[in-house]
């Protein structure tokens, strides 16, 4: 089992060999094969849509195959069941989150324990020692005691991934992993996949982010419209010819920052203190001004009081102290698709609405103007291009990119004065993820193109610092609810990602 | 493109018609097969049942009509509830508070002309309806309590101080019977079939499940408690909903729907109040929302479908010797029939989703 040699002297850990699934008249997978070996890490890649979920999907048990063989260390399995992936020692980390909110993170993951005591006892005990050591090995750090609801979406991600690993399997799938870690933290959790890797477990992982990708992958399977384009060593690509294998096509470099000229005052925030949904105090004493025309970055790990933040932004919430002027309609782009943007059961043009139900354009006294409302929402599908064949499938049918372009463009028919956007492009390919940046930065220098309207403020509050640095005339951090500027001459992925990760027994606190 | 979404929409949108469909069927096997066991002959009983129910214009008129009215608007009660994520289990007590409240404005103000007691029975009986709400409305906005535990509690309030007024300040002036005095003419409300003993009271519930219809479709009220029903979370950070003054409003009107049920039984079938006015118009109420798809018109629908059951009981036990329990039971059978087949759908679409997955496919 260990140290085993060279790869052909054993057969792949997992062997996919011409794997095909369709969903009604969409072949979702068109004759996949894919070999992981142990002591890999693998990287599956393609945009939105390739047939990476799916594929996972077939791994784990989740989607069953119409054609094809699964080999699994050499050896035809049937996985028709999430147990029967478990059985051959798959373990998924999924991308929607799979845990009980109203319980421990100690107790999330006992449940998934089979004890010895007939099932009556959850091993409570040896739960709590075996997790403590995971986190030392792994630097995944959470505490057991707290109740799940009340963790970040970034925090939640590591207890995922605590209780599958937990459960020792030797191929661990991961679906999107990086997308709520800081920048060290990613490069720690990098060190944590590949010491997994090297105990001989095969590590596959869902990426999109291309410097992620060659950072952290062994190889890389390229998929794209349910074929596999590309398998090889990831030394043999760089992000150029990466890029072009995920989209089929060259990417064209995005434009730099256009310097801003910032208008009038938009938002002002002086002293501002607001509790998180412990009671705690998440966010303290934060002062903050945002003009017309420019994007305001704030970079920072979830958890950190960017909720909170956002939220007061947003005129969703107000503070416990300090004052706030804003304008009267914002535009709010939330962290969670489809539990707080969306209604995931209403069709588009409810889900487009919701955000305009005080728009006098669509409103006549008490009713609702459902005829203006529905050539509205076609209208910002095709401005938008948002992927749907009429507006009256239901928001959850969506692909994440779609759903965000959906929520970018009602957004921005909610407001022309300011948008907050939390994660803009988390869980969005690379063009998605492009169009919806575009997007901000189009808007926010709009007064080139249309003369004498204002363009709108944006702030962007985001985990992901690439996307901060990339999009931001202004940045902050925020940690542990204070907000930190950084200077201009310290833009740097180093210093601002340095703020971004608060130490322990940080003496200020 | 989306043909696995839409077949999954369709399931759900015809899925409603299929479960009651099924449900129907599945309680009708079990009654003939209990029937069989118990010694009866199905076919004597349920020829009773469907005589008492549709056999005859008095009968469907006088008697499964008008045992339809509390059941509409005791439903259309939990049904708006239950649209806003309300779980208002309390229409029973609810429907007492509206006849306690409706008898006794009914008789103090007797002597007044119809057009003006009768509104005022009906009013009155709402409010009273409503202010039964507001003690676990308040209890769940200032405390959070769920609605749930506090609605059944006061339930069992109603019930026995209906039974300390019809002993005590309500009770008939003779003081023989523990009922009130029979209602004048004037409360009583207006026959809506000359001839029949059914009263306007149907009507008015139909009309109102018509308006309720058409508040929850148009209106930006009724938008926005179907997304705070839907997803609070969604309801308060992307629609700025206040969420609290929806679920106010609601729980209120519920109330009021369920009172208004009450003052409909005092005034316009039984004229006085005494206990057990109510055969759990309240709880069978929840099973006619469900199995209505929690549509206001559905629970019309629904709702005549019950008091036809109600109707051809009395006949089963006239006509086959069959107690009146039986058809409790038939209507016990089709609630667990509803929360199965209802899983069953649940079931099938989830299925089809973790099969189909149309999210990832409908973009190809």
């Amino acid at each position: 089992m260990t140290d085993s040699g060279a790869e052909s002297a054993s057969p792949p850990s997992v062997e996919l060999e011409a794997i095909r699934k369709r969903f009604g008249p969409v072949v979702a997978l068109d004759g996949v094969d894919l070999e992981a070996f142990s002591g890999e890490v693998h990287a599956l890649v393609g945009e939105n849509g390739a047939g990476k979920t799916t594929l996972m999907g077939v791994l784990s048990g989740v989607v069953r195959a119409d054609e094809g063989v699964i080999r699994i260390a050499g050896r035809p399995v049937r996985l028709a069941k999430p147990r029967d992936a478990w059985a051959a020692g798959i373990g998924m980390v999924h991308q929607h989150l799979t845990l009980v909110p109203t319980l421990t993170v100690l107790e999330n993951v006992a449940l998934g324990v089979r004890s010895a005591a007939w099932g009556l006892r959850l091993p409570f005990d040896q739960v709590r020692s075996r997790l403590d050591a995971l986190s030392n090995e792994t630097g995944l750090s959470v505490d057991p005691d707290v109740v799940v609801e009340r963790l970040s979406v970034g925090e939640r991600q590591r207890v995922e991934i605590l209780k599958v690993l937990y459960r020792d399997p030797r191929v661990l799938v991961l679906d999107e992993p990086t997308s709520v870690l800081a920048p060290q933290e990613v490069e720690e959790f990098f060190s944590v996949l590949r010491g997994l890797a090297s105990e001989g477990r095969t590590v596959l992982l869902i990426l999109h982010k291309i410097d992620e990708i060659l950072a952290v992958a062994d190889r890389v399977t390229v998929l794209r419209g349910g074929r596999v384009v590309h398998s090889g060593v990831s030394d043999t690509m760089d992000s150029g010819s990466l890029a072009r294998l995920m989209i089929g096509r060259a990417v064209a470099a995005h434009e730099p920052p256009r310097p801003s000229e910032p208008g009038a005052e938009l938002v002002r925030l002086e002293g501002v203190s607001a509790r998180g949904s412990k009671g705690e105090m998440a966010l303290r004493d934060v002062h903050l001004t945002v003009r017309r025309g420019e994007i305001v970055g704030v970079a920072g790990v979830d958890g950190n009081g960017q909720r909170e933040l956002a939220l007061i932004l947003a005129g969703a919430e107000s503070p416990e102290f300090g004052t706030v002027h804003l304008p009267d309609t914002v535009g709010f782009i939330p962290a969670d698709r489809l539990g707080e943007a969306l209604v995931p059961d209403f069709d588009l043009t409810q889900n487009v609405a919701l955000a305009l139900t005080e728009a006098p354009r669509y409103r006549q006294g008490a009713l609702l103007r459902w005829g203006r409302l529905r050539s509205a929402t076609a209208r910002l599908m095709d401005l938008h291009g948002v992927g749907a064949p009429t507006p009256a499938v239901r928001a959850w049918q969506l692909s994440g990119g779609n759903q965000q372009k959906l929520v970018v463009g009602r957004e921005l028919m909610r407001s022309q004065n300011l948008l907050i956007a939390r994660n803009p492009t988390r869980g969005l390919d690379v063009a998605a993820g492009r169009f919806v940046k575009d997007e901000l930065r189009r808007m926010s220098r709009s007064s080139a193109g249309e003369e004498g309207e204002d363009p709108p403020g944006v702030v962007v509050i985001s985990s992901d610092l690439d996307e901060v640095l990339e999009l931001s005339d202004r940045i902050f951090v925020l940690r542990r609810g204070r907000l930190l500027a950084v200077p201009e001459d310290r833009r740097t992925r180093e210093f601002v990602g340095a703020l971004m990760v608060a130490h322990a027994g940080d003496p200020s606190e | 493109m989306l043909t696995p979404g839409t077949r999954v929409n369709r399931l759900l949108r015809f899925g409603g018609l299929g479960v009651a469909l099924a449900a129907l069927l599945i309680t009708g096997v079990v009654a003939v097969g209990a029937l069989v066991a118990g010694g009866y002959d199905p076919g004597v009983a349920l020829g009773a049942l469907v005589r008492g129910a549709v056999g005859s214009p008095e009968q469907f008129f006088s008697v499964t009509l008008v045992r339809s009215v509390p059941l509409i608007l005791t439903g259309l009660a939990v049904a708006l509830a239950f649209r806003a994520g309300v779980w208002n289990i309390g229409a029973e007590g609810q429907l007492y508070a509206g006849a306690m409240a409706g008898v006794w404005i009914g008789l103090a103000a007797g002597d007044l002309p119809g057009w003006i007691v009768v509104p005022l029975v009906l009013v009155v009986a709402s409010t009273a309806g409503a202010v039964w709400a507001l003690v676990p409305t308040l209890m769940r906005l200032r405390l959070g309590v769920g609605e749930v535990i506090t609605t059944i509690l006061m339930n069992f309030v109603a019930i026995h101080l209906v039974g300390y007024m019809v002993h005590g300040p309500l009770q008939e002036s003779r003081g023989v019977f523990p009922q009130t005095d029979a209602l004048a003419a004037a409360a009583r409300l207006p026959a809506l079939i000359p001839g029949t003993r059914l009263h306007v009271g149907f009507a008015v519930a139909v009309l109102l499940g018509v308006a309720l219809w058409l508040v929850l479709r148009g209106t930006v009220f009724g938008f926005r408690l179907r997304a705070v029903g839907q997803s609070p979370a969604a309801a308060r950070i992307t629609g700025r909903i206040d969420g609290k003054r929806v679920i106010l409003v609601t729980f209120l009107a519920s109330g009021a729907l369920a009172g208004l049920a009450g003052a409909m039984e005092v005034s316009g079938r039984t004229f006085a109040l005494y206990e057990g006015l109510s055969p759990g118009w309240g709880y069978t109420a929840i099973a006619v929302a469900l199995l209505a798809g929690l549509h206001p018109m559905g629970v019309v629908a629904v709702g005549i479908m019950f008091g036809a059951l109600e109707g051809g009981a009395g006949a089963m036990q006239r006509e086959a010797g069959i107690p009146a329990a039986w058809v409790s039971g038939i209507e016990a059978l089709v609630i667990l029939a509803v929360l199965a087949a209802g899983q069953g759908r649940k079931w099938l679409v989830q299925t089809r989703l973790e099969r189909g997955r149309p999210a990832e496919a409908s973009v190809g």
